[in-house]
This record gives C-alpha cells, sequence and structure tokens, in this order.
C-alpha cells in the first residue's frame, strides 16, 4: 500500500500532466461547447502568464506586479501592426491577418524586457515590486494618452478572423495551447541549466550569488526576458481573440495579481505549479462570472462579490498555502526519505585528502615578486561612521595572511570592499597586478578571489552538492545552457566535501545544516572557484575545539598546495600558531604589520586590541 | 504669474492633506516593513462613510474627521489582528500581495453597499472660495489643509511626546534592541498599524468633500501615497511631508501647465525616478545594510 502511495507520489504528477495535455488537444473533437472551450483558452492564456511569472519571480525571487505589461504591448503591438502600419482602413476595418505579427510582439516585448530589466533589477525587494507597478501603470497611461496610435480609451477594434466560420475558436485555441507547451519547455529548460541554478541562487542570496562568480546583472536580465517573450506573444494572440483592446483592460494590475495568485496557488518555483494553479483559477473566475448569476439570480451575484471573492482567496492563499498545492503535496510524499538520512547529523567527519588543483599549483611554480594582493588607502564610511579609514595592505603570494583587531575596526568592511560586496569611496585594489576596485563581484571571484562570511551563507534551499557546483570560474553564454550539474563538476564538488569531510551531507539541504558544518560547506563551496585567494572571515568563530583544529589543517593544506589566505579571526592561538604576517586594525585603520612576534610585542597593538596583560598560553608554558 | 502663484498655493494645500494620508503608509513600513496596498481602497471607504453620514444626518463631512478617524482606528486594528500579524517578518512583496486582496474586498464591500457610482459630498461650502488679492482658495481646500495638518500635529505629538511613539520609534529603529529593553513589538505593530489606519479616516472625509469618488478611486490614491513616501523616503515622517508637498504642487503644476490626463502620471514616473536615481529618497537614511557580515 506505502508502496503504491510512493509509486503514486513518483508518477502521479507526470500522468497528471499526461492527461490535462491529452485532454485539451482533444476536448474540442469530444465537445463543441463553445463555453468550456473559452474556459480552457482563458486558462491557456492565465497559464502561459503564470509560468512566464514564475521565472522572474519564483526562480529568480524577484516578484513583479505588473507582469501585464508585456500582455499590454503584444496586445497593442499586433493590434497596432496590424491595423495601422499594413491595415488599408483608417477605422480598423479589414486590417492585415494579426497571426503575422504575433512573433513581432514576442520580440517587442522581449526588447521592452531587456531594456528596463538592467535598469529596474537594480533594485530589489519592495523597491522592485513598486516599481513594476508604476511601469504597468505609466504603459497604461501612454496607452490612454497616446491617442494618435491607440485611440486611447476608444480603443482599438481588430479585423475578425477570416477562417471558416465552423472553426470557430480553434485556431485561437491551439495557438494558445502551442505557447502555453513552449512557455512550460522554456521553464523547465531554464530549471534544469547552470542558468537555472544560477537564478535560485539569486533568490536565495544574490550577493553571496555575486560573489562565488555568478555574473546576476546577465542572469536576472535573462530572466526577465524569458518571462516577457511569450507574455508577449500571447498578448498578440489575445488582442485577435477579443478582437478588441483598451488600455484599462490590457494593462489591469487586477490580472497580473490574478496571475501571482495563480502561482502562489499552485506552488511558486516548480514547473507545474503555474499551470496547475492557472487550470483551478480561471475556470473558478469563470464560474464565478456566468454559472453563480444562473445559481443565485442576477442580483444577488455581481462584480463585487467576486472582488470579495477573489480578494478573500488571495488573502487565504498567502496565509494559510503561502508555498502552494505542489510543494504541499510534495512534501507529504517525501517526509519519509528526509527522516531516513538525519540519523547521519551528528556523525564524525571523514575527511580525505584532495587533488592539487590546477591553477594553484601552476601559481606555486611561477609565483611573481609582486604580492597577491594589495589595498591602498582604502576608505569606506557609512554615514559619519568611516569604518575603512585609509587601509593599506599587501597579502604576499603563498602567505597566510590573518587580519585583526577589535570588533567594529572595520575588518569585515574591508573584505567587503576587496571581493565587491561594498564599493570602495576612495583608494584602490589591486589583485593579481590587476586593479580590480572597479570590477563587480562576480568578475574579482573569476580572478581568483574567494571569501567566507562570518555567518556562514549558504543557498539554503538547495542540496549542499548544488552549494557546492553553484560557484563559476568564468561567463561564457553556453554554459548558460549546460547541465545544472555536469557529471566532472559533480565529482569535483564530491572531491572537494570529501576533503572537507561533508560528503554524506551531500543531498541534504543546506538549510538543514549546523553552523559548524555549514562553514565546511561554505569552505567547499569557495574551493569549487579555485581561488588563488581564499578569505576566511572568523573560520572559526562559533564552532567546538575538533572542528578548529580541523579547519586549521586544512588552511595548512590548501596553503601548502599554493593558496594564498587572508584571515579574520579572534582565536588568538591559531592565528599566531597559522599567520605569519599578522596585520592589525583598529579605528578603521591599519595600526602595526609584522610577523606574530612583533605584533605581539607592539605597545600600539597591546593598548587596542590584545590588552596589556596578553599572554598567549602556550608560550606561557614555554617559559615556565 | 497670478496663476503661477494660484497653482503652487493649491499644491500645497492639497500636499497638506497628503501629507497626512502619507505618513500613516509611511508610520507602517517604517515599523513594520509593511507595504499597506489597501490603504489606498481605506481612504476611499472613509470617504463614503463620510459621505453616509453627511447624507443622512446632515453632519458637515469634515466634522466627520470626528467619527471616521477612531472608526477607522477600529477596523485598522481589526485587519492586523486578523491578517497582518502572520505575515510580520516575511518579505515585504508579502505583505503588498496580501493587502492588494483587502483592497480588493473593500472595493467590492464598498460597490455593494454604495454601487459604482461617482459620489462626492457637497456641504454648501464646497464650491465657495476665499479671495485674495487675485487668487481663489477653494473654502473646502483651506479647511481640509487646516485640518489635515491639525491631525498630522496629534501625530506627531503622539509620536515624539507619548510612550508609544518612542517605542514606534525604537522599533523602527531597531527590532532587536527594541525586544531587549522590554518592548513588545506585537503591541507597537498593532497600534502602529491601527494608526497609520486612523490617518486613512480623516483624509477620507476630507477626500469626499475635495474630488468625487468611486469604489475604484483607491488605485489612483495608492499610486499618489507612494509616489510620496518613496520620494521622501520610505518610512521617513519629515520625507513624507516633504514628499507630499512636492508632489502636491508637481501634480497641480501637471494638471494646469500640461494637462491633466499627464498628471496622473506624476506619481508613478516619481516613483520611477527616485527608485532609480537615489533609492533611499529624499529623507531616508542610507544606512550600513547589514548585507555581508
Amino acid at each position: 500500500m506505502t508502496a503504491a502511495i510512493r509509486r503514486l507520489g513518483r508518477h502521479g504528477g507526470a500522468i497528471a500532466v499526461v492527461a490535462l495535455f491529452v485532454t485539451i488537444l482533444v476536448f474540442p473533437a469530444i465537445s463543441d461547447n463553445r463555453y468550456y472551450q473559452t474556459i480552457i483558452i482563458l486558462s491557456l492564456l492565465l497559464a502561459i502568464m503564470a509560468s512566464s511569472w514564475n521565472i522572474i519571480s519564483g526562480f529568480a525571487g524577484y516578484v513583479s506586479l505588473g507582469q501585464t505589461v508585456f500582455l499590454g504591448i503584444g496586445a497593442y503591438t499586433t493590434a497596432i501592426l496590424s491595423l495601422r502600419v499594413f491595415g488599408p482602413d483608417e477605422f480598423g476595418q479589414g486590417g492585415a491577418n494579426p497571426f503575422y505579427f504575433v512573433p513581432i510582439s514576442a520580440i517587442v516585448a522581449g526588447l521592452f524586457a531587456a531594456a528596463i530589466g538592467p535598469i529596474i533589477m537594480r533594485t530589489r525587494g519592495h523597491s522592485f515590486v513598486i516599481l513594476t507597478i508604476a511601469f504597468l501603470f505609466v504603459m497604461q497611461l501612454i496607452a490612454l494618452n497616446w491617442t494618435e496610435l491607440t485611440y486611447g480609451n476608444r480603443g482599438l477594434s481588430l479585423p475578425l478572423p477570416d477562417w471558416p466560420r465552423e472553426w470557430g475558436n480553434l485556431p485561437f485555441y491551439y495557438v494558445f495551447f502551442g505557447l502555453l507547451l513552449i512557455t512550460i519547455a522554456t521553464a523547465w529548460w531554464i530549471r534544469r541549466t547552470k542558468f537555472g541554478m544560477g537564478l535560485i541562487a539569486i533568490r536565495e542570496d544574490e550577493d553571496k550569488a555575486a560573489s562565488v562568480g555568478v555574473n546576476t546583472p546577465i542572469y536576472k536580465m535573462l530572466a526577465y526576458i524569458a518571462s516577457a517573450v511569450w507574455i508577449g506573444a500571447a498578448g498578440g494572440v489575445y488582442a485577435y481573440y477579443l478582437s478588441f483592446i483598451d488600455p484599462r483592460n490590457q494593462f489591469d494590475i487586477v490580472y497580473s495579481v490574478f496571475v501571482v495568485l495563480a502561482v502562489l496557488l499552485g506552488g511558486r518555483g516548480t514547473i507545474w505549479g503555474p499551470v496547475l494553479g492557472a487550470f483551478i483559477l480561471e475556470p473558478l473566475n469563470q464560474i464565478t462570472n456566468n454559472d453563480f448569476n444562473r445559481w443565485f439570480g442576477q442580483g444577488v451575484w455581481d462584480a463585487n462579490k467576486r472582488l470579495i471573492f477573489f480578494g478573500a482567496l488571495l488573502i487565504l492563499v498567502v496565509l494559510f498555502l503561502p508555498r502552494g498545492i505542489i510543494p504541499s503535496v510534495r512534501e507529504i510524499f517525501t517526509r519519509r526519505r528526509v527522516s531516513k538520512v538525519a540519523a547521519e547529523v551528528g556523525a564524525r567527519f571523514e575527511r580525505k585528502p584532495m587533488r592539487v588543483v590546477e591553477r594553484a599549483a601552476a601559481e606555486a611554480e611561477q609565483a611573481p615578486a609582486a604580492p597577491l594582493l594589495e589595498v591602498r588607502g582604502a576608505e569606506k564610511r557609512f554615514g559619519g561612521v568611516k569604518a575603512v579609514d585609509g587601509v593599506s595592505l599587501a597579502v604576499e603570494r603563498g602567505t597566510t595572511t590573518a587580519l585583526i583587531g577589535p570588533n567594529g575596526s572595520g575588518k569585515t568592511t574591508l573584505f567587503n570592499l576587496i571581493d565587491g560586496t561594498m564599493p570602495l569611496d576612495r583608494g584602490e585594489i589591486w589583485f593579481d597586478g590587476e586593479r580590480v576596485d572597479k570590477l563587480a563581484p562576480y568578475r574579482r571571484a573569476h580572478r581568483g578571489i574567494g571569501r567566507t562570511f562570518q555567518i556562514t551563507r549558504l543557498f539554503r534551499q538547495m542540496t549542499v552538492l548544488e552549494n557546492v557546483v553553484a560557484p563559476l570560474r568564468s561567463f561564457s553564454w553556453r554554459r548558460l545552457g549546460s547541465d545544472a550539474v555536469s557529471g566532472p563538476e559533480s565529482e569535483r564538488a564530491y572531491e572537494l566535501l570529501e576533503f572537507v569531510g561533508m560528503q554524506r551531507f551531500a543531498d541534504h539541504q543546506a538549510g538543514t545544516l549546523s553552523y559548524g558544518q555549514g562553514k565546511l560547506v561554505e569552505l567547499a563551496q569557495i574551493l569549487m572557484l579555485d581561488p588563488k585567494l581564499i578569505m576566511l572571515d572568523e573560520p572559526a568563530g562559533g564552532i567546538n575545539p575538533t572542528l578548529i583544529a580541523h579547519m586549521e589543517e586544512m588552511i595548512l593544506e590548501l596553503n601548502r598546495q599554493g593558496t594564498t589566505f587572508l584571515v579574520v579571526e579572534h582565536n588568538m592561538p591559531l592565528v599566531l600558531g597559522l599567520c605569519d604576517p599578522v596585520c592589525v586594525l583598529a579605528r578603521g585603520k591599519s595600526i602595526c604589520t609584522g610577523t606574530p612576534e612583533v605584533v605581539q610585542a607592539d605597545p600600539a597593538v597591546l593598548d587596542a586590541y590584545l590588552g596589556e596583560d596578553f599572554v598567549l598560553e602556550e608560550k606561557a608554558e614555554v617559559k615556565s | 504669474m497670478t496663476q503661477l502663484i494660484q497653482t503652487i498655493v493649491l499644491g500645497l494645500l492639497l500636499g497638506g492633506v497628503y501629507a497626512l494620508l502619507a505618513s500613516g503608509l509611511t508610520l507602517i513600513f517604517g515599523v513594520m516593513d509593511v507595504i499597506n496596498v489597501a490603504q489606498g481602497a481605506l481612504i476611499i471607504l472613509a470617504a463614503f462613510m463620510t459621505w453616509a453620514l453627511w447624507n443622512e444626518t446632515g453632519l458637515d463631512p469634515l466634522l466627520g474627521v470626528l467619527v471616521t478617524t477612531p472608526a477607522m482606528f477600529l477596523i485598522g486594528f481589526g485587519i492586523y489582528l486578523a491578517t497582518i500579524r502572520w505575515i510580520l517578518g516575511k518579505p515585504a512583496s508579502t505583505s503588498v500581495i496580501l493587502t492588494f486582496g483587502l483592497a480588493l474586498i473593500i472595493e467590492g464591500v464598498m460597490g455593494w453597499v454604495w454601487t459604482a457610482t461617482l459620489h462626492r459630498s457637497t456641504p454648501d461650502y464646497f464650491n465657495q472660495s476665499f479671495t485674495i488679492g487675485d487668487i481663489y482658495l477653494r473654502k473646502a481646500q483651506v479647511y481640509g489643509c487646516a485640518i489635515a495638518i491639525g491631525v498630522l500635529a496629534i501625530l506627531y505629538v503622539i509620536i515624539r511626546v507619548t510612550w508609544l511613539g518612542r517605542a514606534i520609534r525604537a522599533v523602527s529603529a531597531n527590532l532587536s534592541s527594541a525586544k531587549l529593553v522590554g518592548v513588545n513589538p506585537r503591541t507597537v505593530a498593532a497600534l502602529t498599524f491601527a494608526i497609520g489606519v486612523a490617518t486613512t479616516g480623516a483624509g477620507g472625509s476630507i477626500a469626499s468633500v475635495l474630488y468625487p469618488f468611486l469604489p475604484a478611486s483607491g488605485y489612483q490614491w495608492i499610486s499618489r501615497l507612494l509616489g510620496i513616501i518613496v520620494l521622501g523616503g520610505m518610512g521617513s515622517l519629515p520625507g513624507a511631508v516633504v514628499g507630499a508637498l512636492l508632489l502636491g504642487v508637481a501634480e497641480t503644476m501637471t494638471q494646469t501647465y500640461v494637462s491633466p490626463q499627464w498628471a496622473t502620471m506624476v506619481p508613478w514616473v516619481v516613483i520611477m525616478v527616485v527608485l532609480l536615481l537615489r533609492p533611499q529618497g529624499l529623507m531616508g537614511q542610507k544606512l550600513r545594510e547589514d548585507v555581508a557580515l
């Protein structure tokens, strides 16, 4: 019995999908009920919108409330080309066949997305949501007020279909169906490629994604285009289907919200959730629109009650079904599998030595004389506070350099300046003979800078293996389309996970790991970059002594293989045992750099950080 | 020249009313990270309540403030208990979607009760004017602005002087520290939301005299208010006041010198320009984001 249920869980989705598509495909042959045809046509349209929205908002996490802007753009492109450009008649009679212009609608929508995407996706969170709404309304107002082109409020009437009457709306039906298949295929393809994994990484933690080499601006722009193109095409078909368009109905904020509701209902971030949601919501919409009037009587049920109904539905979904139907159902089926591996959480680490990576090895051989990293007079202020105040610092090749100093002295900020998470106010940063302070974070990652974070940052919804595979050493258009986790990559990732002792957790979700485990995975993750320089922000902070020893061993081993380290750490025995030289920051300035012995004896350092009575335990023992 | 002064003065009078309404929205955002998109629909709800009171009892619509403000306070409190409190701490986009659902419900209820036709409170002074030199000031505008400033002043006193105000400022500055010193953020959030919604009571009563309205007019209001708080800096009360005055003037100037149709676009253009060029707005602080600790 349970086996049967599990099998249903694995294949139930596929069976349902095939059943749905076959039904849609053959339905017109079985029934010529025009009302049901209309319901299916509008459900197909909503599913196209929802699947497209899911790419930018479900995968990449940029919630848009203005996605109908592309429907309107597509509709107006087709209508204007058909009537005004190629149409013979001033009054919209007998224009050119609108189907010709549907591909152009797709292209125009895509170009519009390409134009505004990079601009509006510089903002995040609430700003992005507001901007998408703003763009929708601006386009609506332009369509309303540019009356020479759009006839404003009076709208545009498209030519009526020129095919035989008995075909009815079937051509629309099948064109929408084809568009939905293309949209789903696009979403499915994106989800299984490197591109899709990058989008998920951006959703989980955008700055982190950039710091491991994901070219976030390109990814976001492509996602926005992908979420616009098929809506644009659908808009062209929709205009023809309606045979009349006006600004208020084409650029409709309520329909935008309806799209969001469909995806939330079905399951955000999944392939089939948006389709499921659309095929629940649109029939419901039509039933409340038409049948309720019949059932309850015209006066009892009206547009106002529909608003109340869907408003309440939206609220209920947000409050009680925030993840949607598909993820919730899937969770029921997978709970069993997860509970089986949970026993390993407390398991001890088993480390294996790591294969020497090519880049680090080559580095160790030639090693030019100039420092690997050089910070010159770096400054950064937050409001009135100078967090970093003219720091200069050099990290020589092959060293493990320590950066120490009291809390608030600017260590983490300096890290953020070096890896590009924050822009520099003044100064220069040179890495491997190249000035990098103007480069985007992901480019610095490509150059070979890898960093961990004080509070571990992993892509929590991704597995440990996916986390380790996510970093990218370079950007190439071709690789966007390659498999999310390829064979060689996964092999390398396992090797790195073995090196840090976390191989047995490869299939765990990163969000379920403990703090210490997270630190190890994060180290494996940046090793995937083959970094020349690894910056560790408190690698020993908040973890147990065994793990600290383990961490120390790994740093030593990597350093022997040629990787240079810059380490921020408060654990003095670790710092003084591992690092040479040591650089001390206080109040945003570098106050001393030298060997551990020199630094320990420096009066300025004792005063600012270590304290007068600082004696390292091990040393004290030797003396006594 | 007279026309210019007339336009600016009118813009400032409108701006006073906008300032009150935007304060409520920005207060809620500052404390709770919630963008209450339903604020527009709530303004219209208050306007309808005012209209109904005036129509039934003859109560002056501007005095209706005394009824609508406590009524909207209670409605805000109810909305908080029923919905908002469950999504605190979720991304702001969640709050936008949720409150959009609220706006739809409120719009539907208003259409149900009062039908989707244009309404307006028209006490006998609504089309009378004061004349100062060559400048005409509609009495309703002047009274409305005065009342708005009065309510705004009370709001400022509450926030500057009372314990609640200190708690509100503490929570909006640093949630976890506020918890540590014994502020219960849930209580503060509930009261903040109720106070924020209460501003729509006074604002809606005034609006019912200034403009004709129907259930769907909420969209226009929310676009205006979003424009204002984005311009002023989201979460900043002084910013909301400055933004409101600027937007009021920008709107009347566009109406007078460009065309009334394009005036509705002003808030959206302001939003786009500000968010893209200076996302923290005029008076929002650019704090260190702890993006990378």
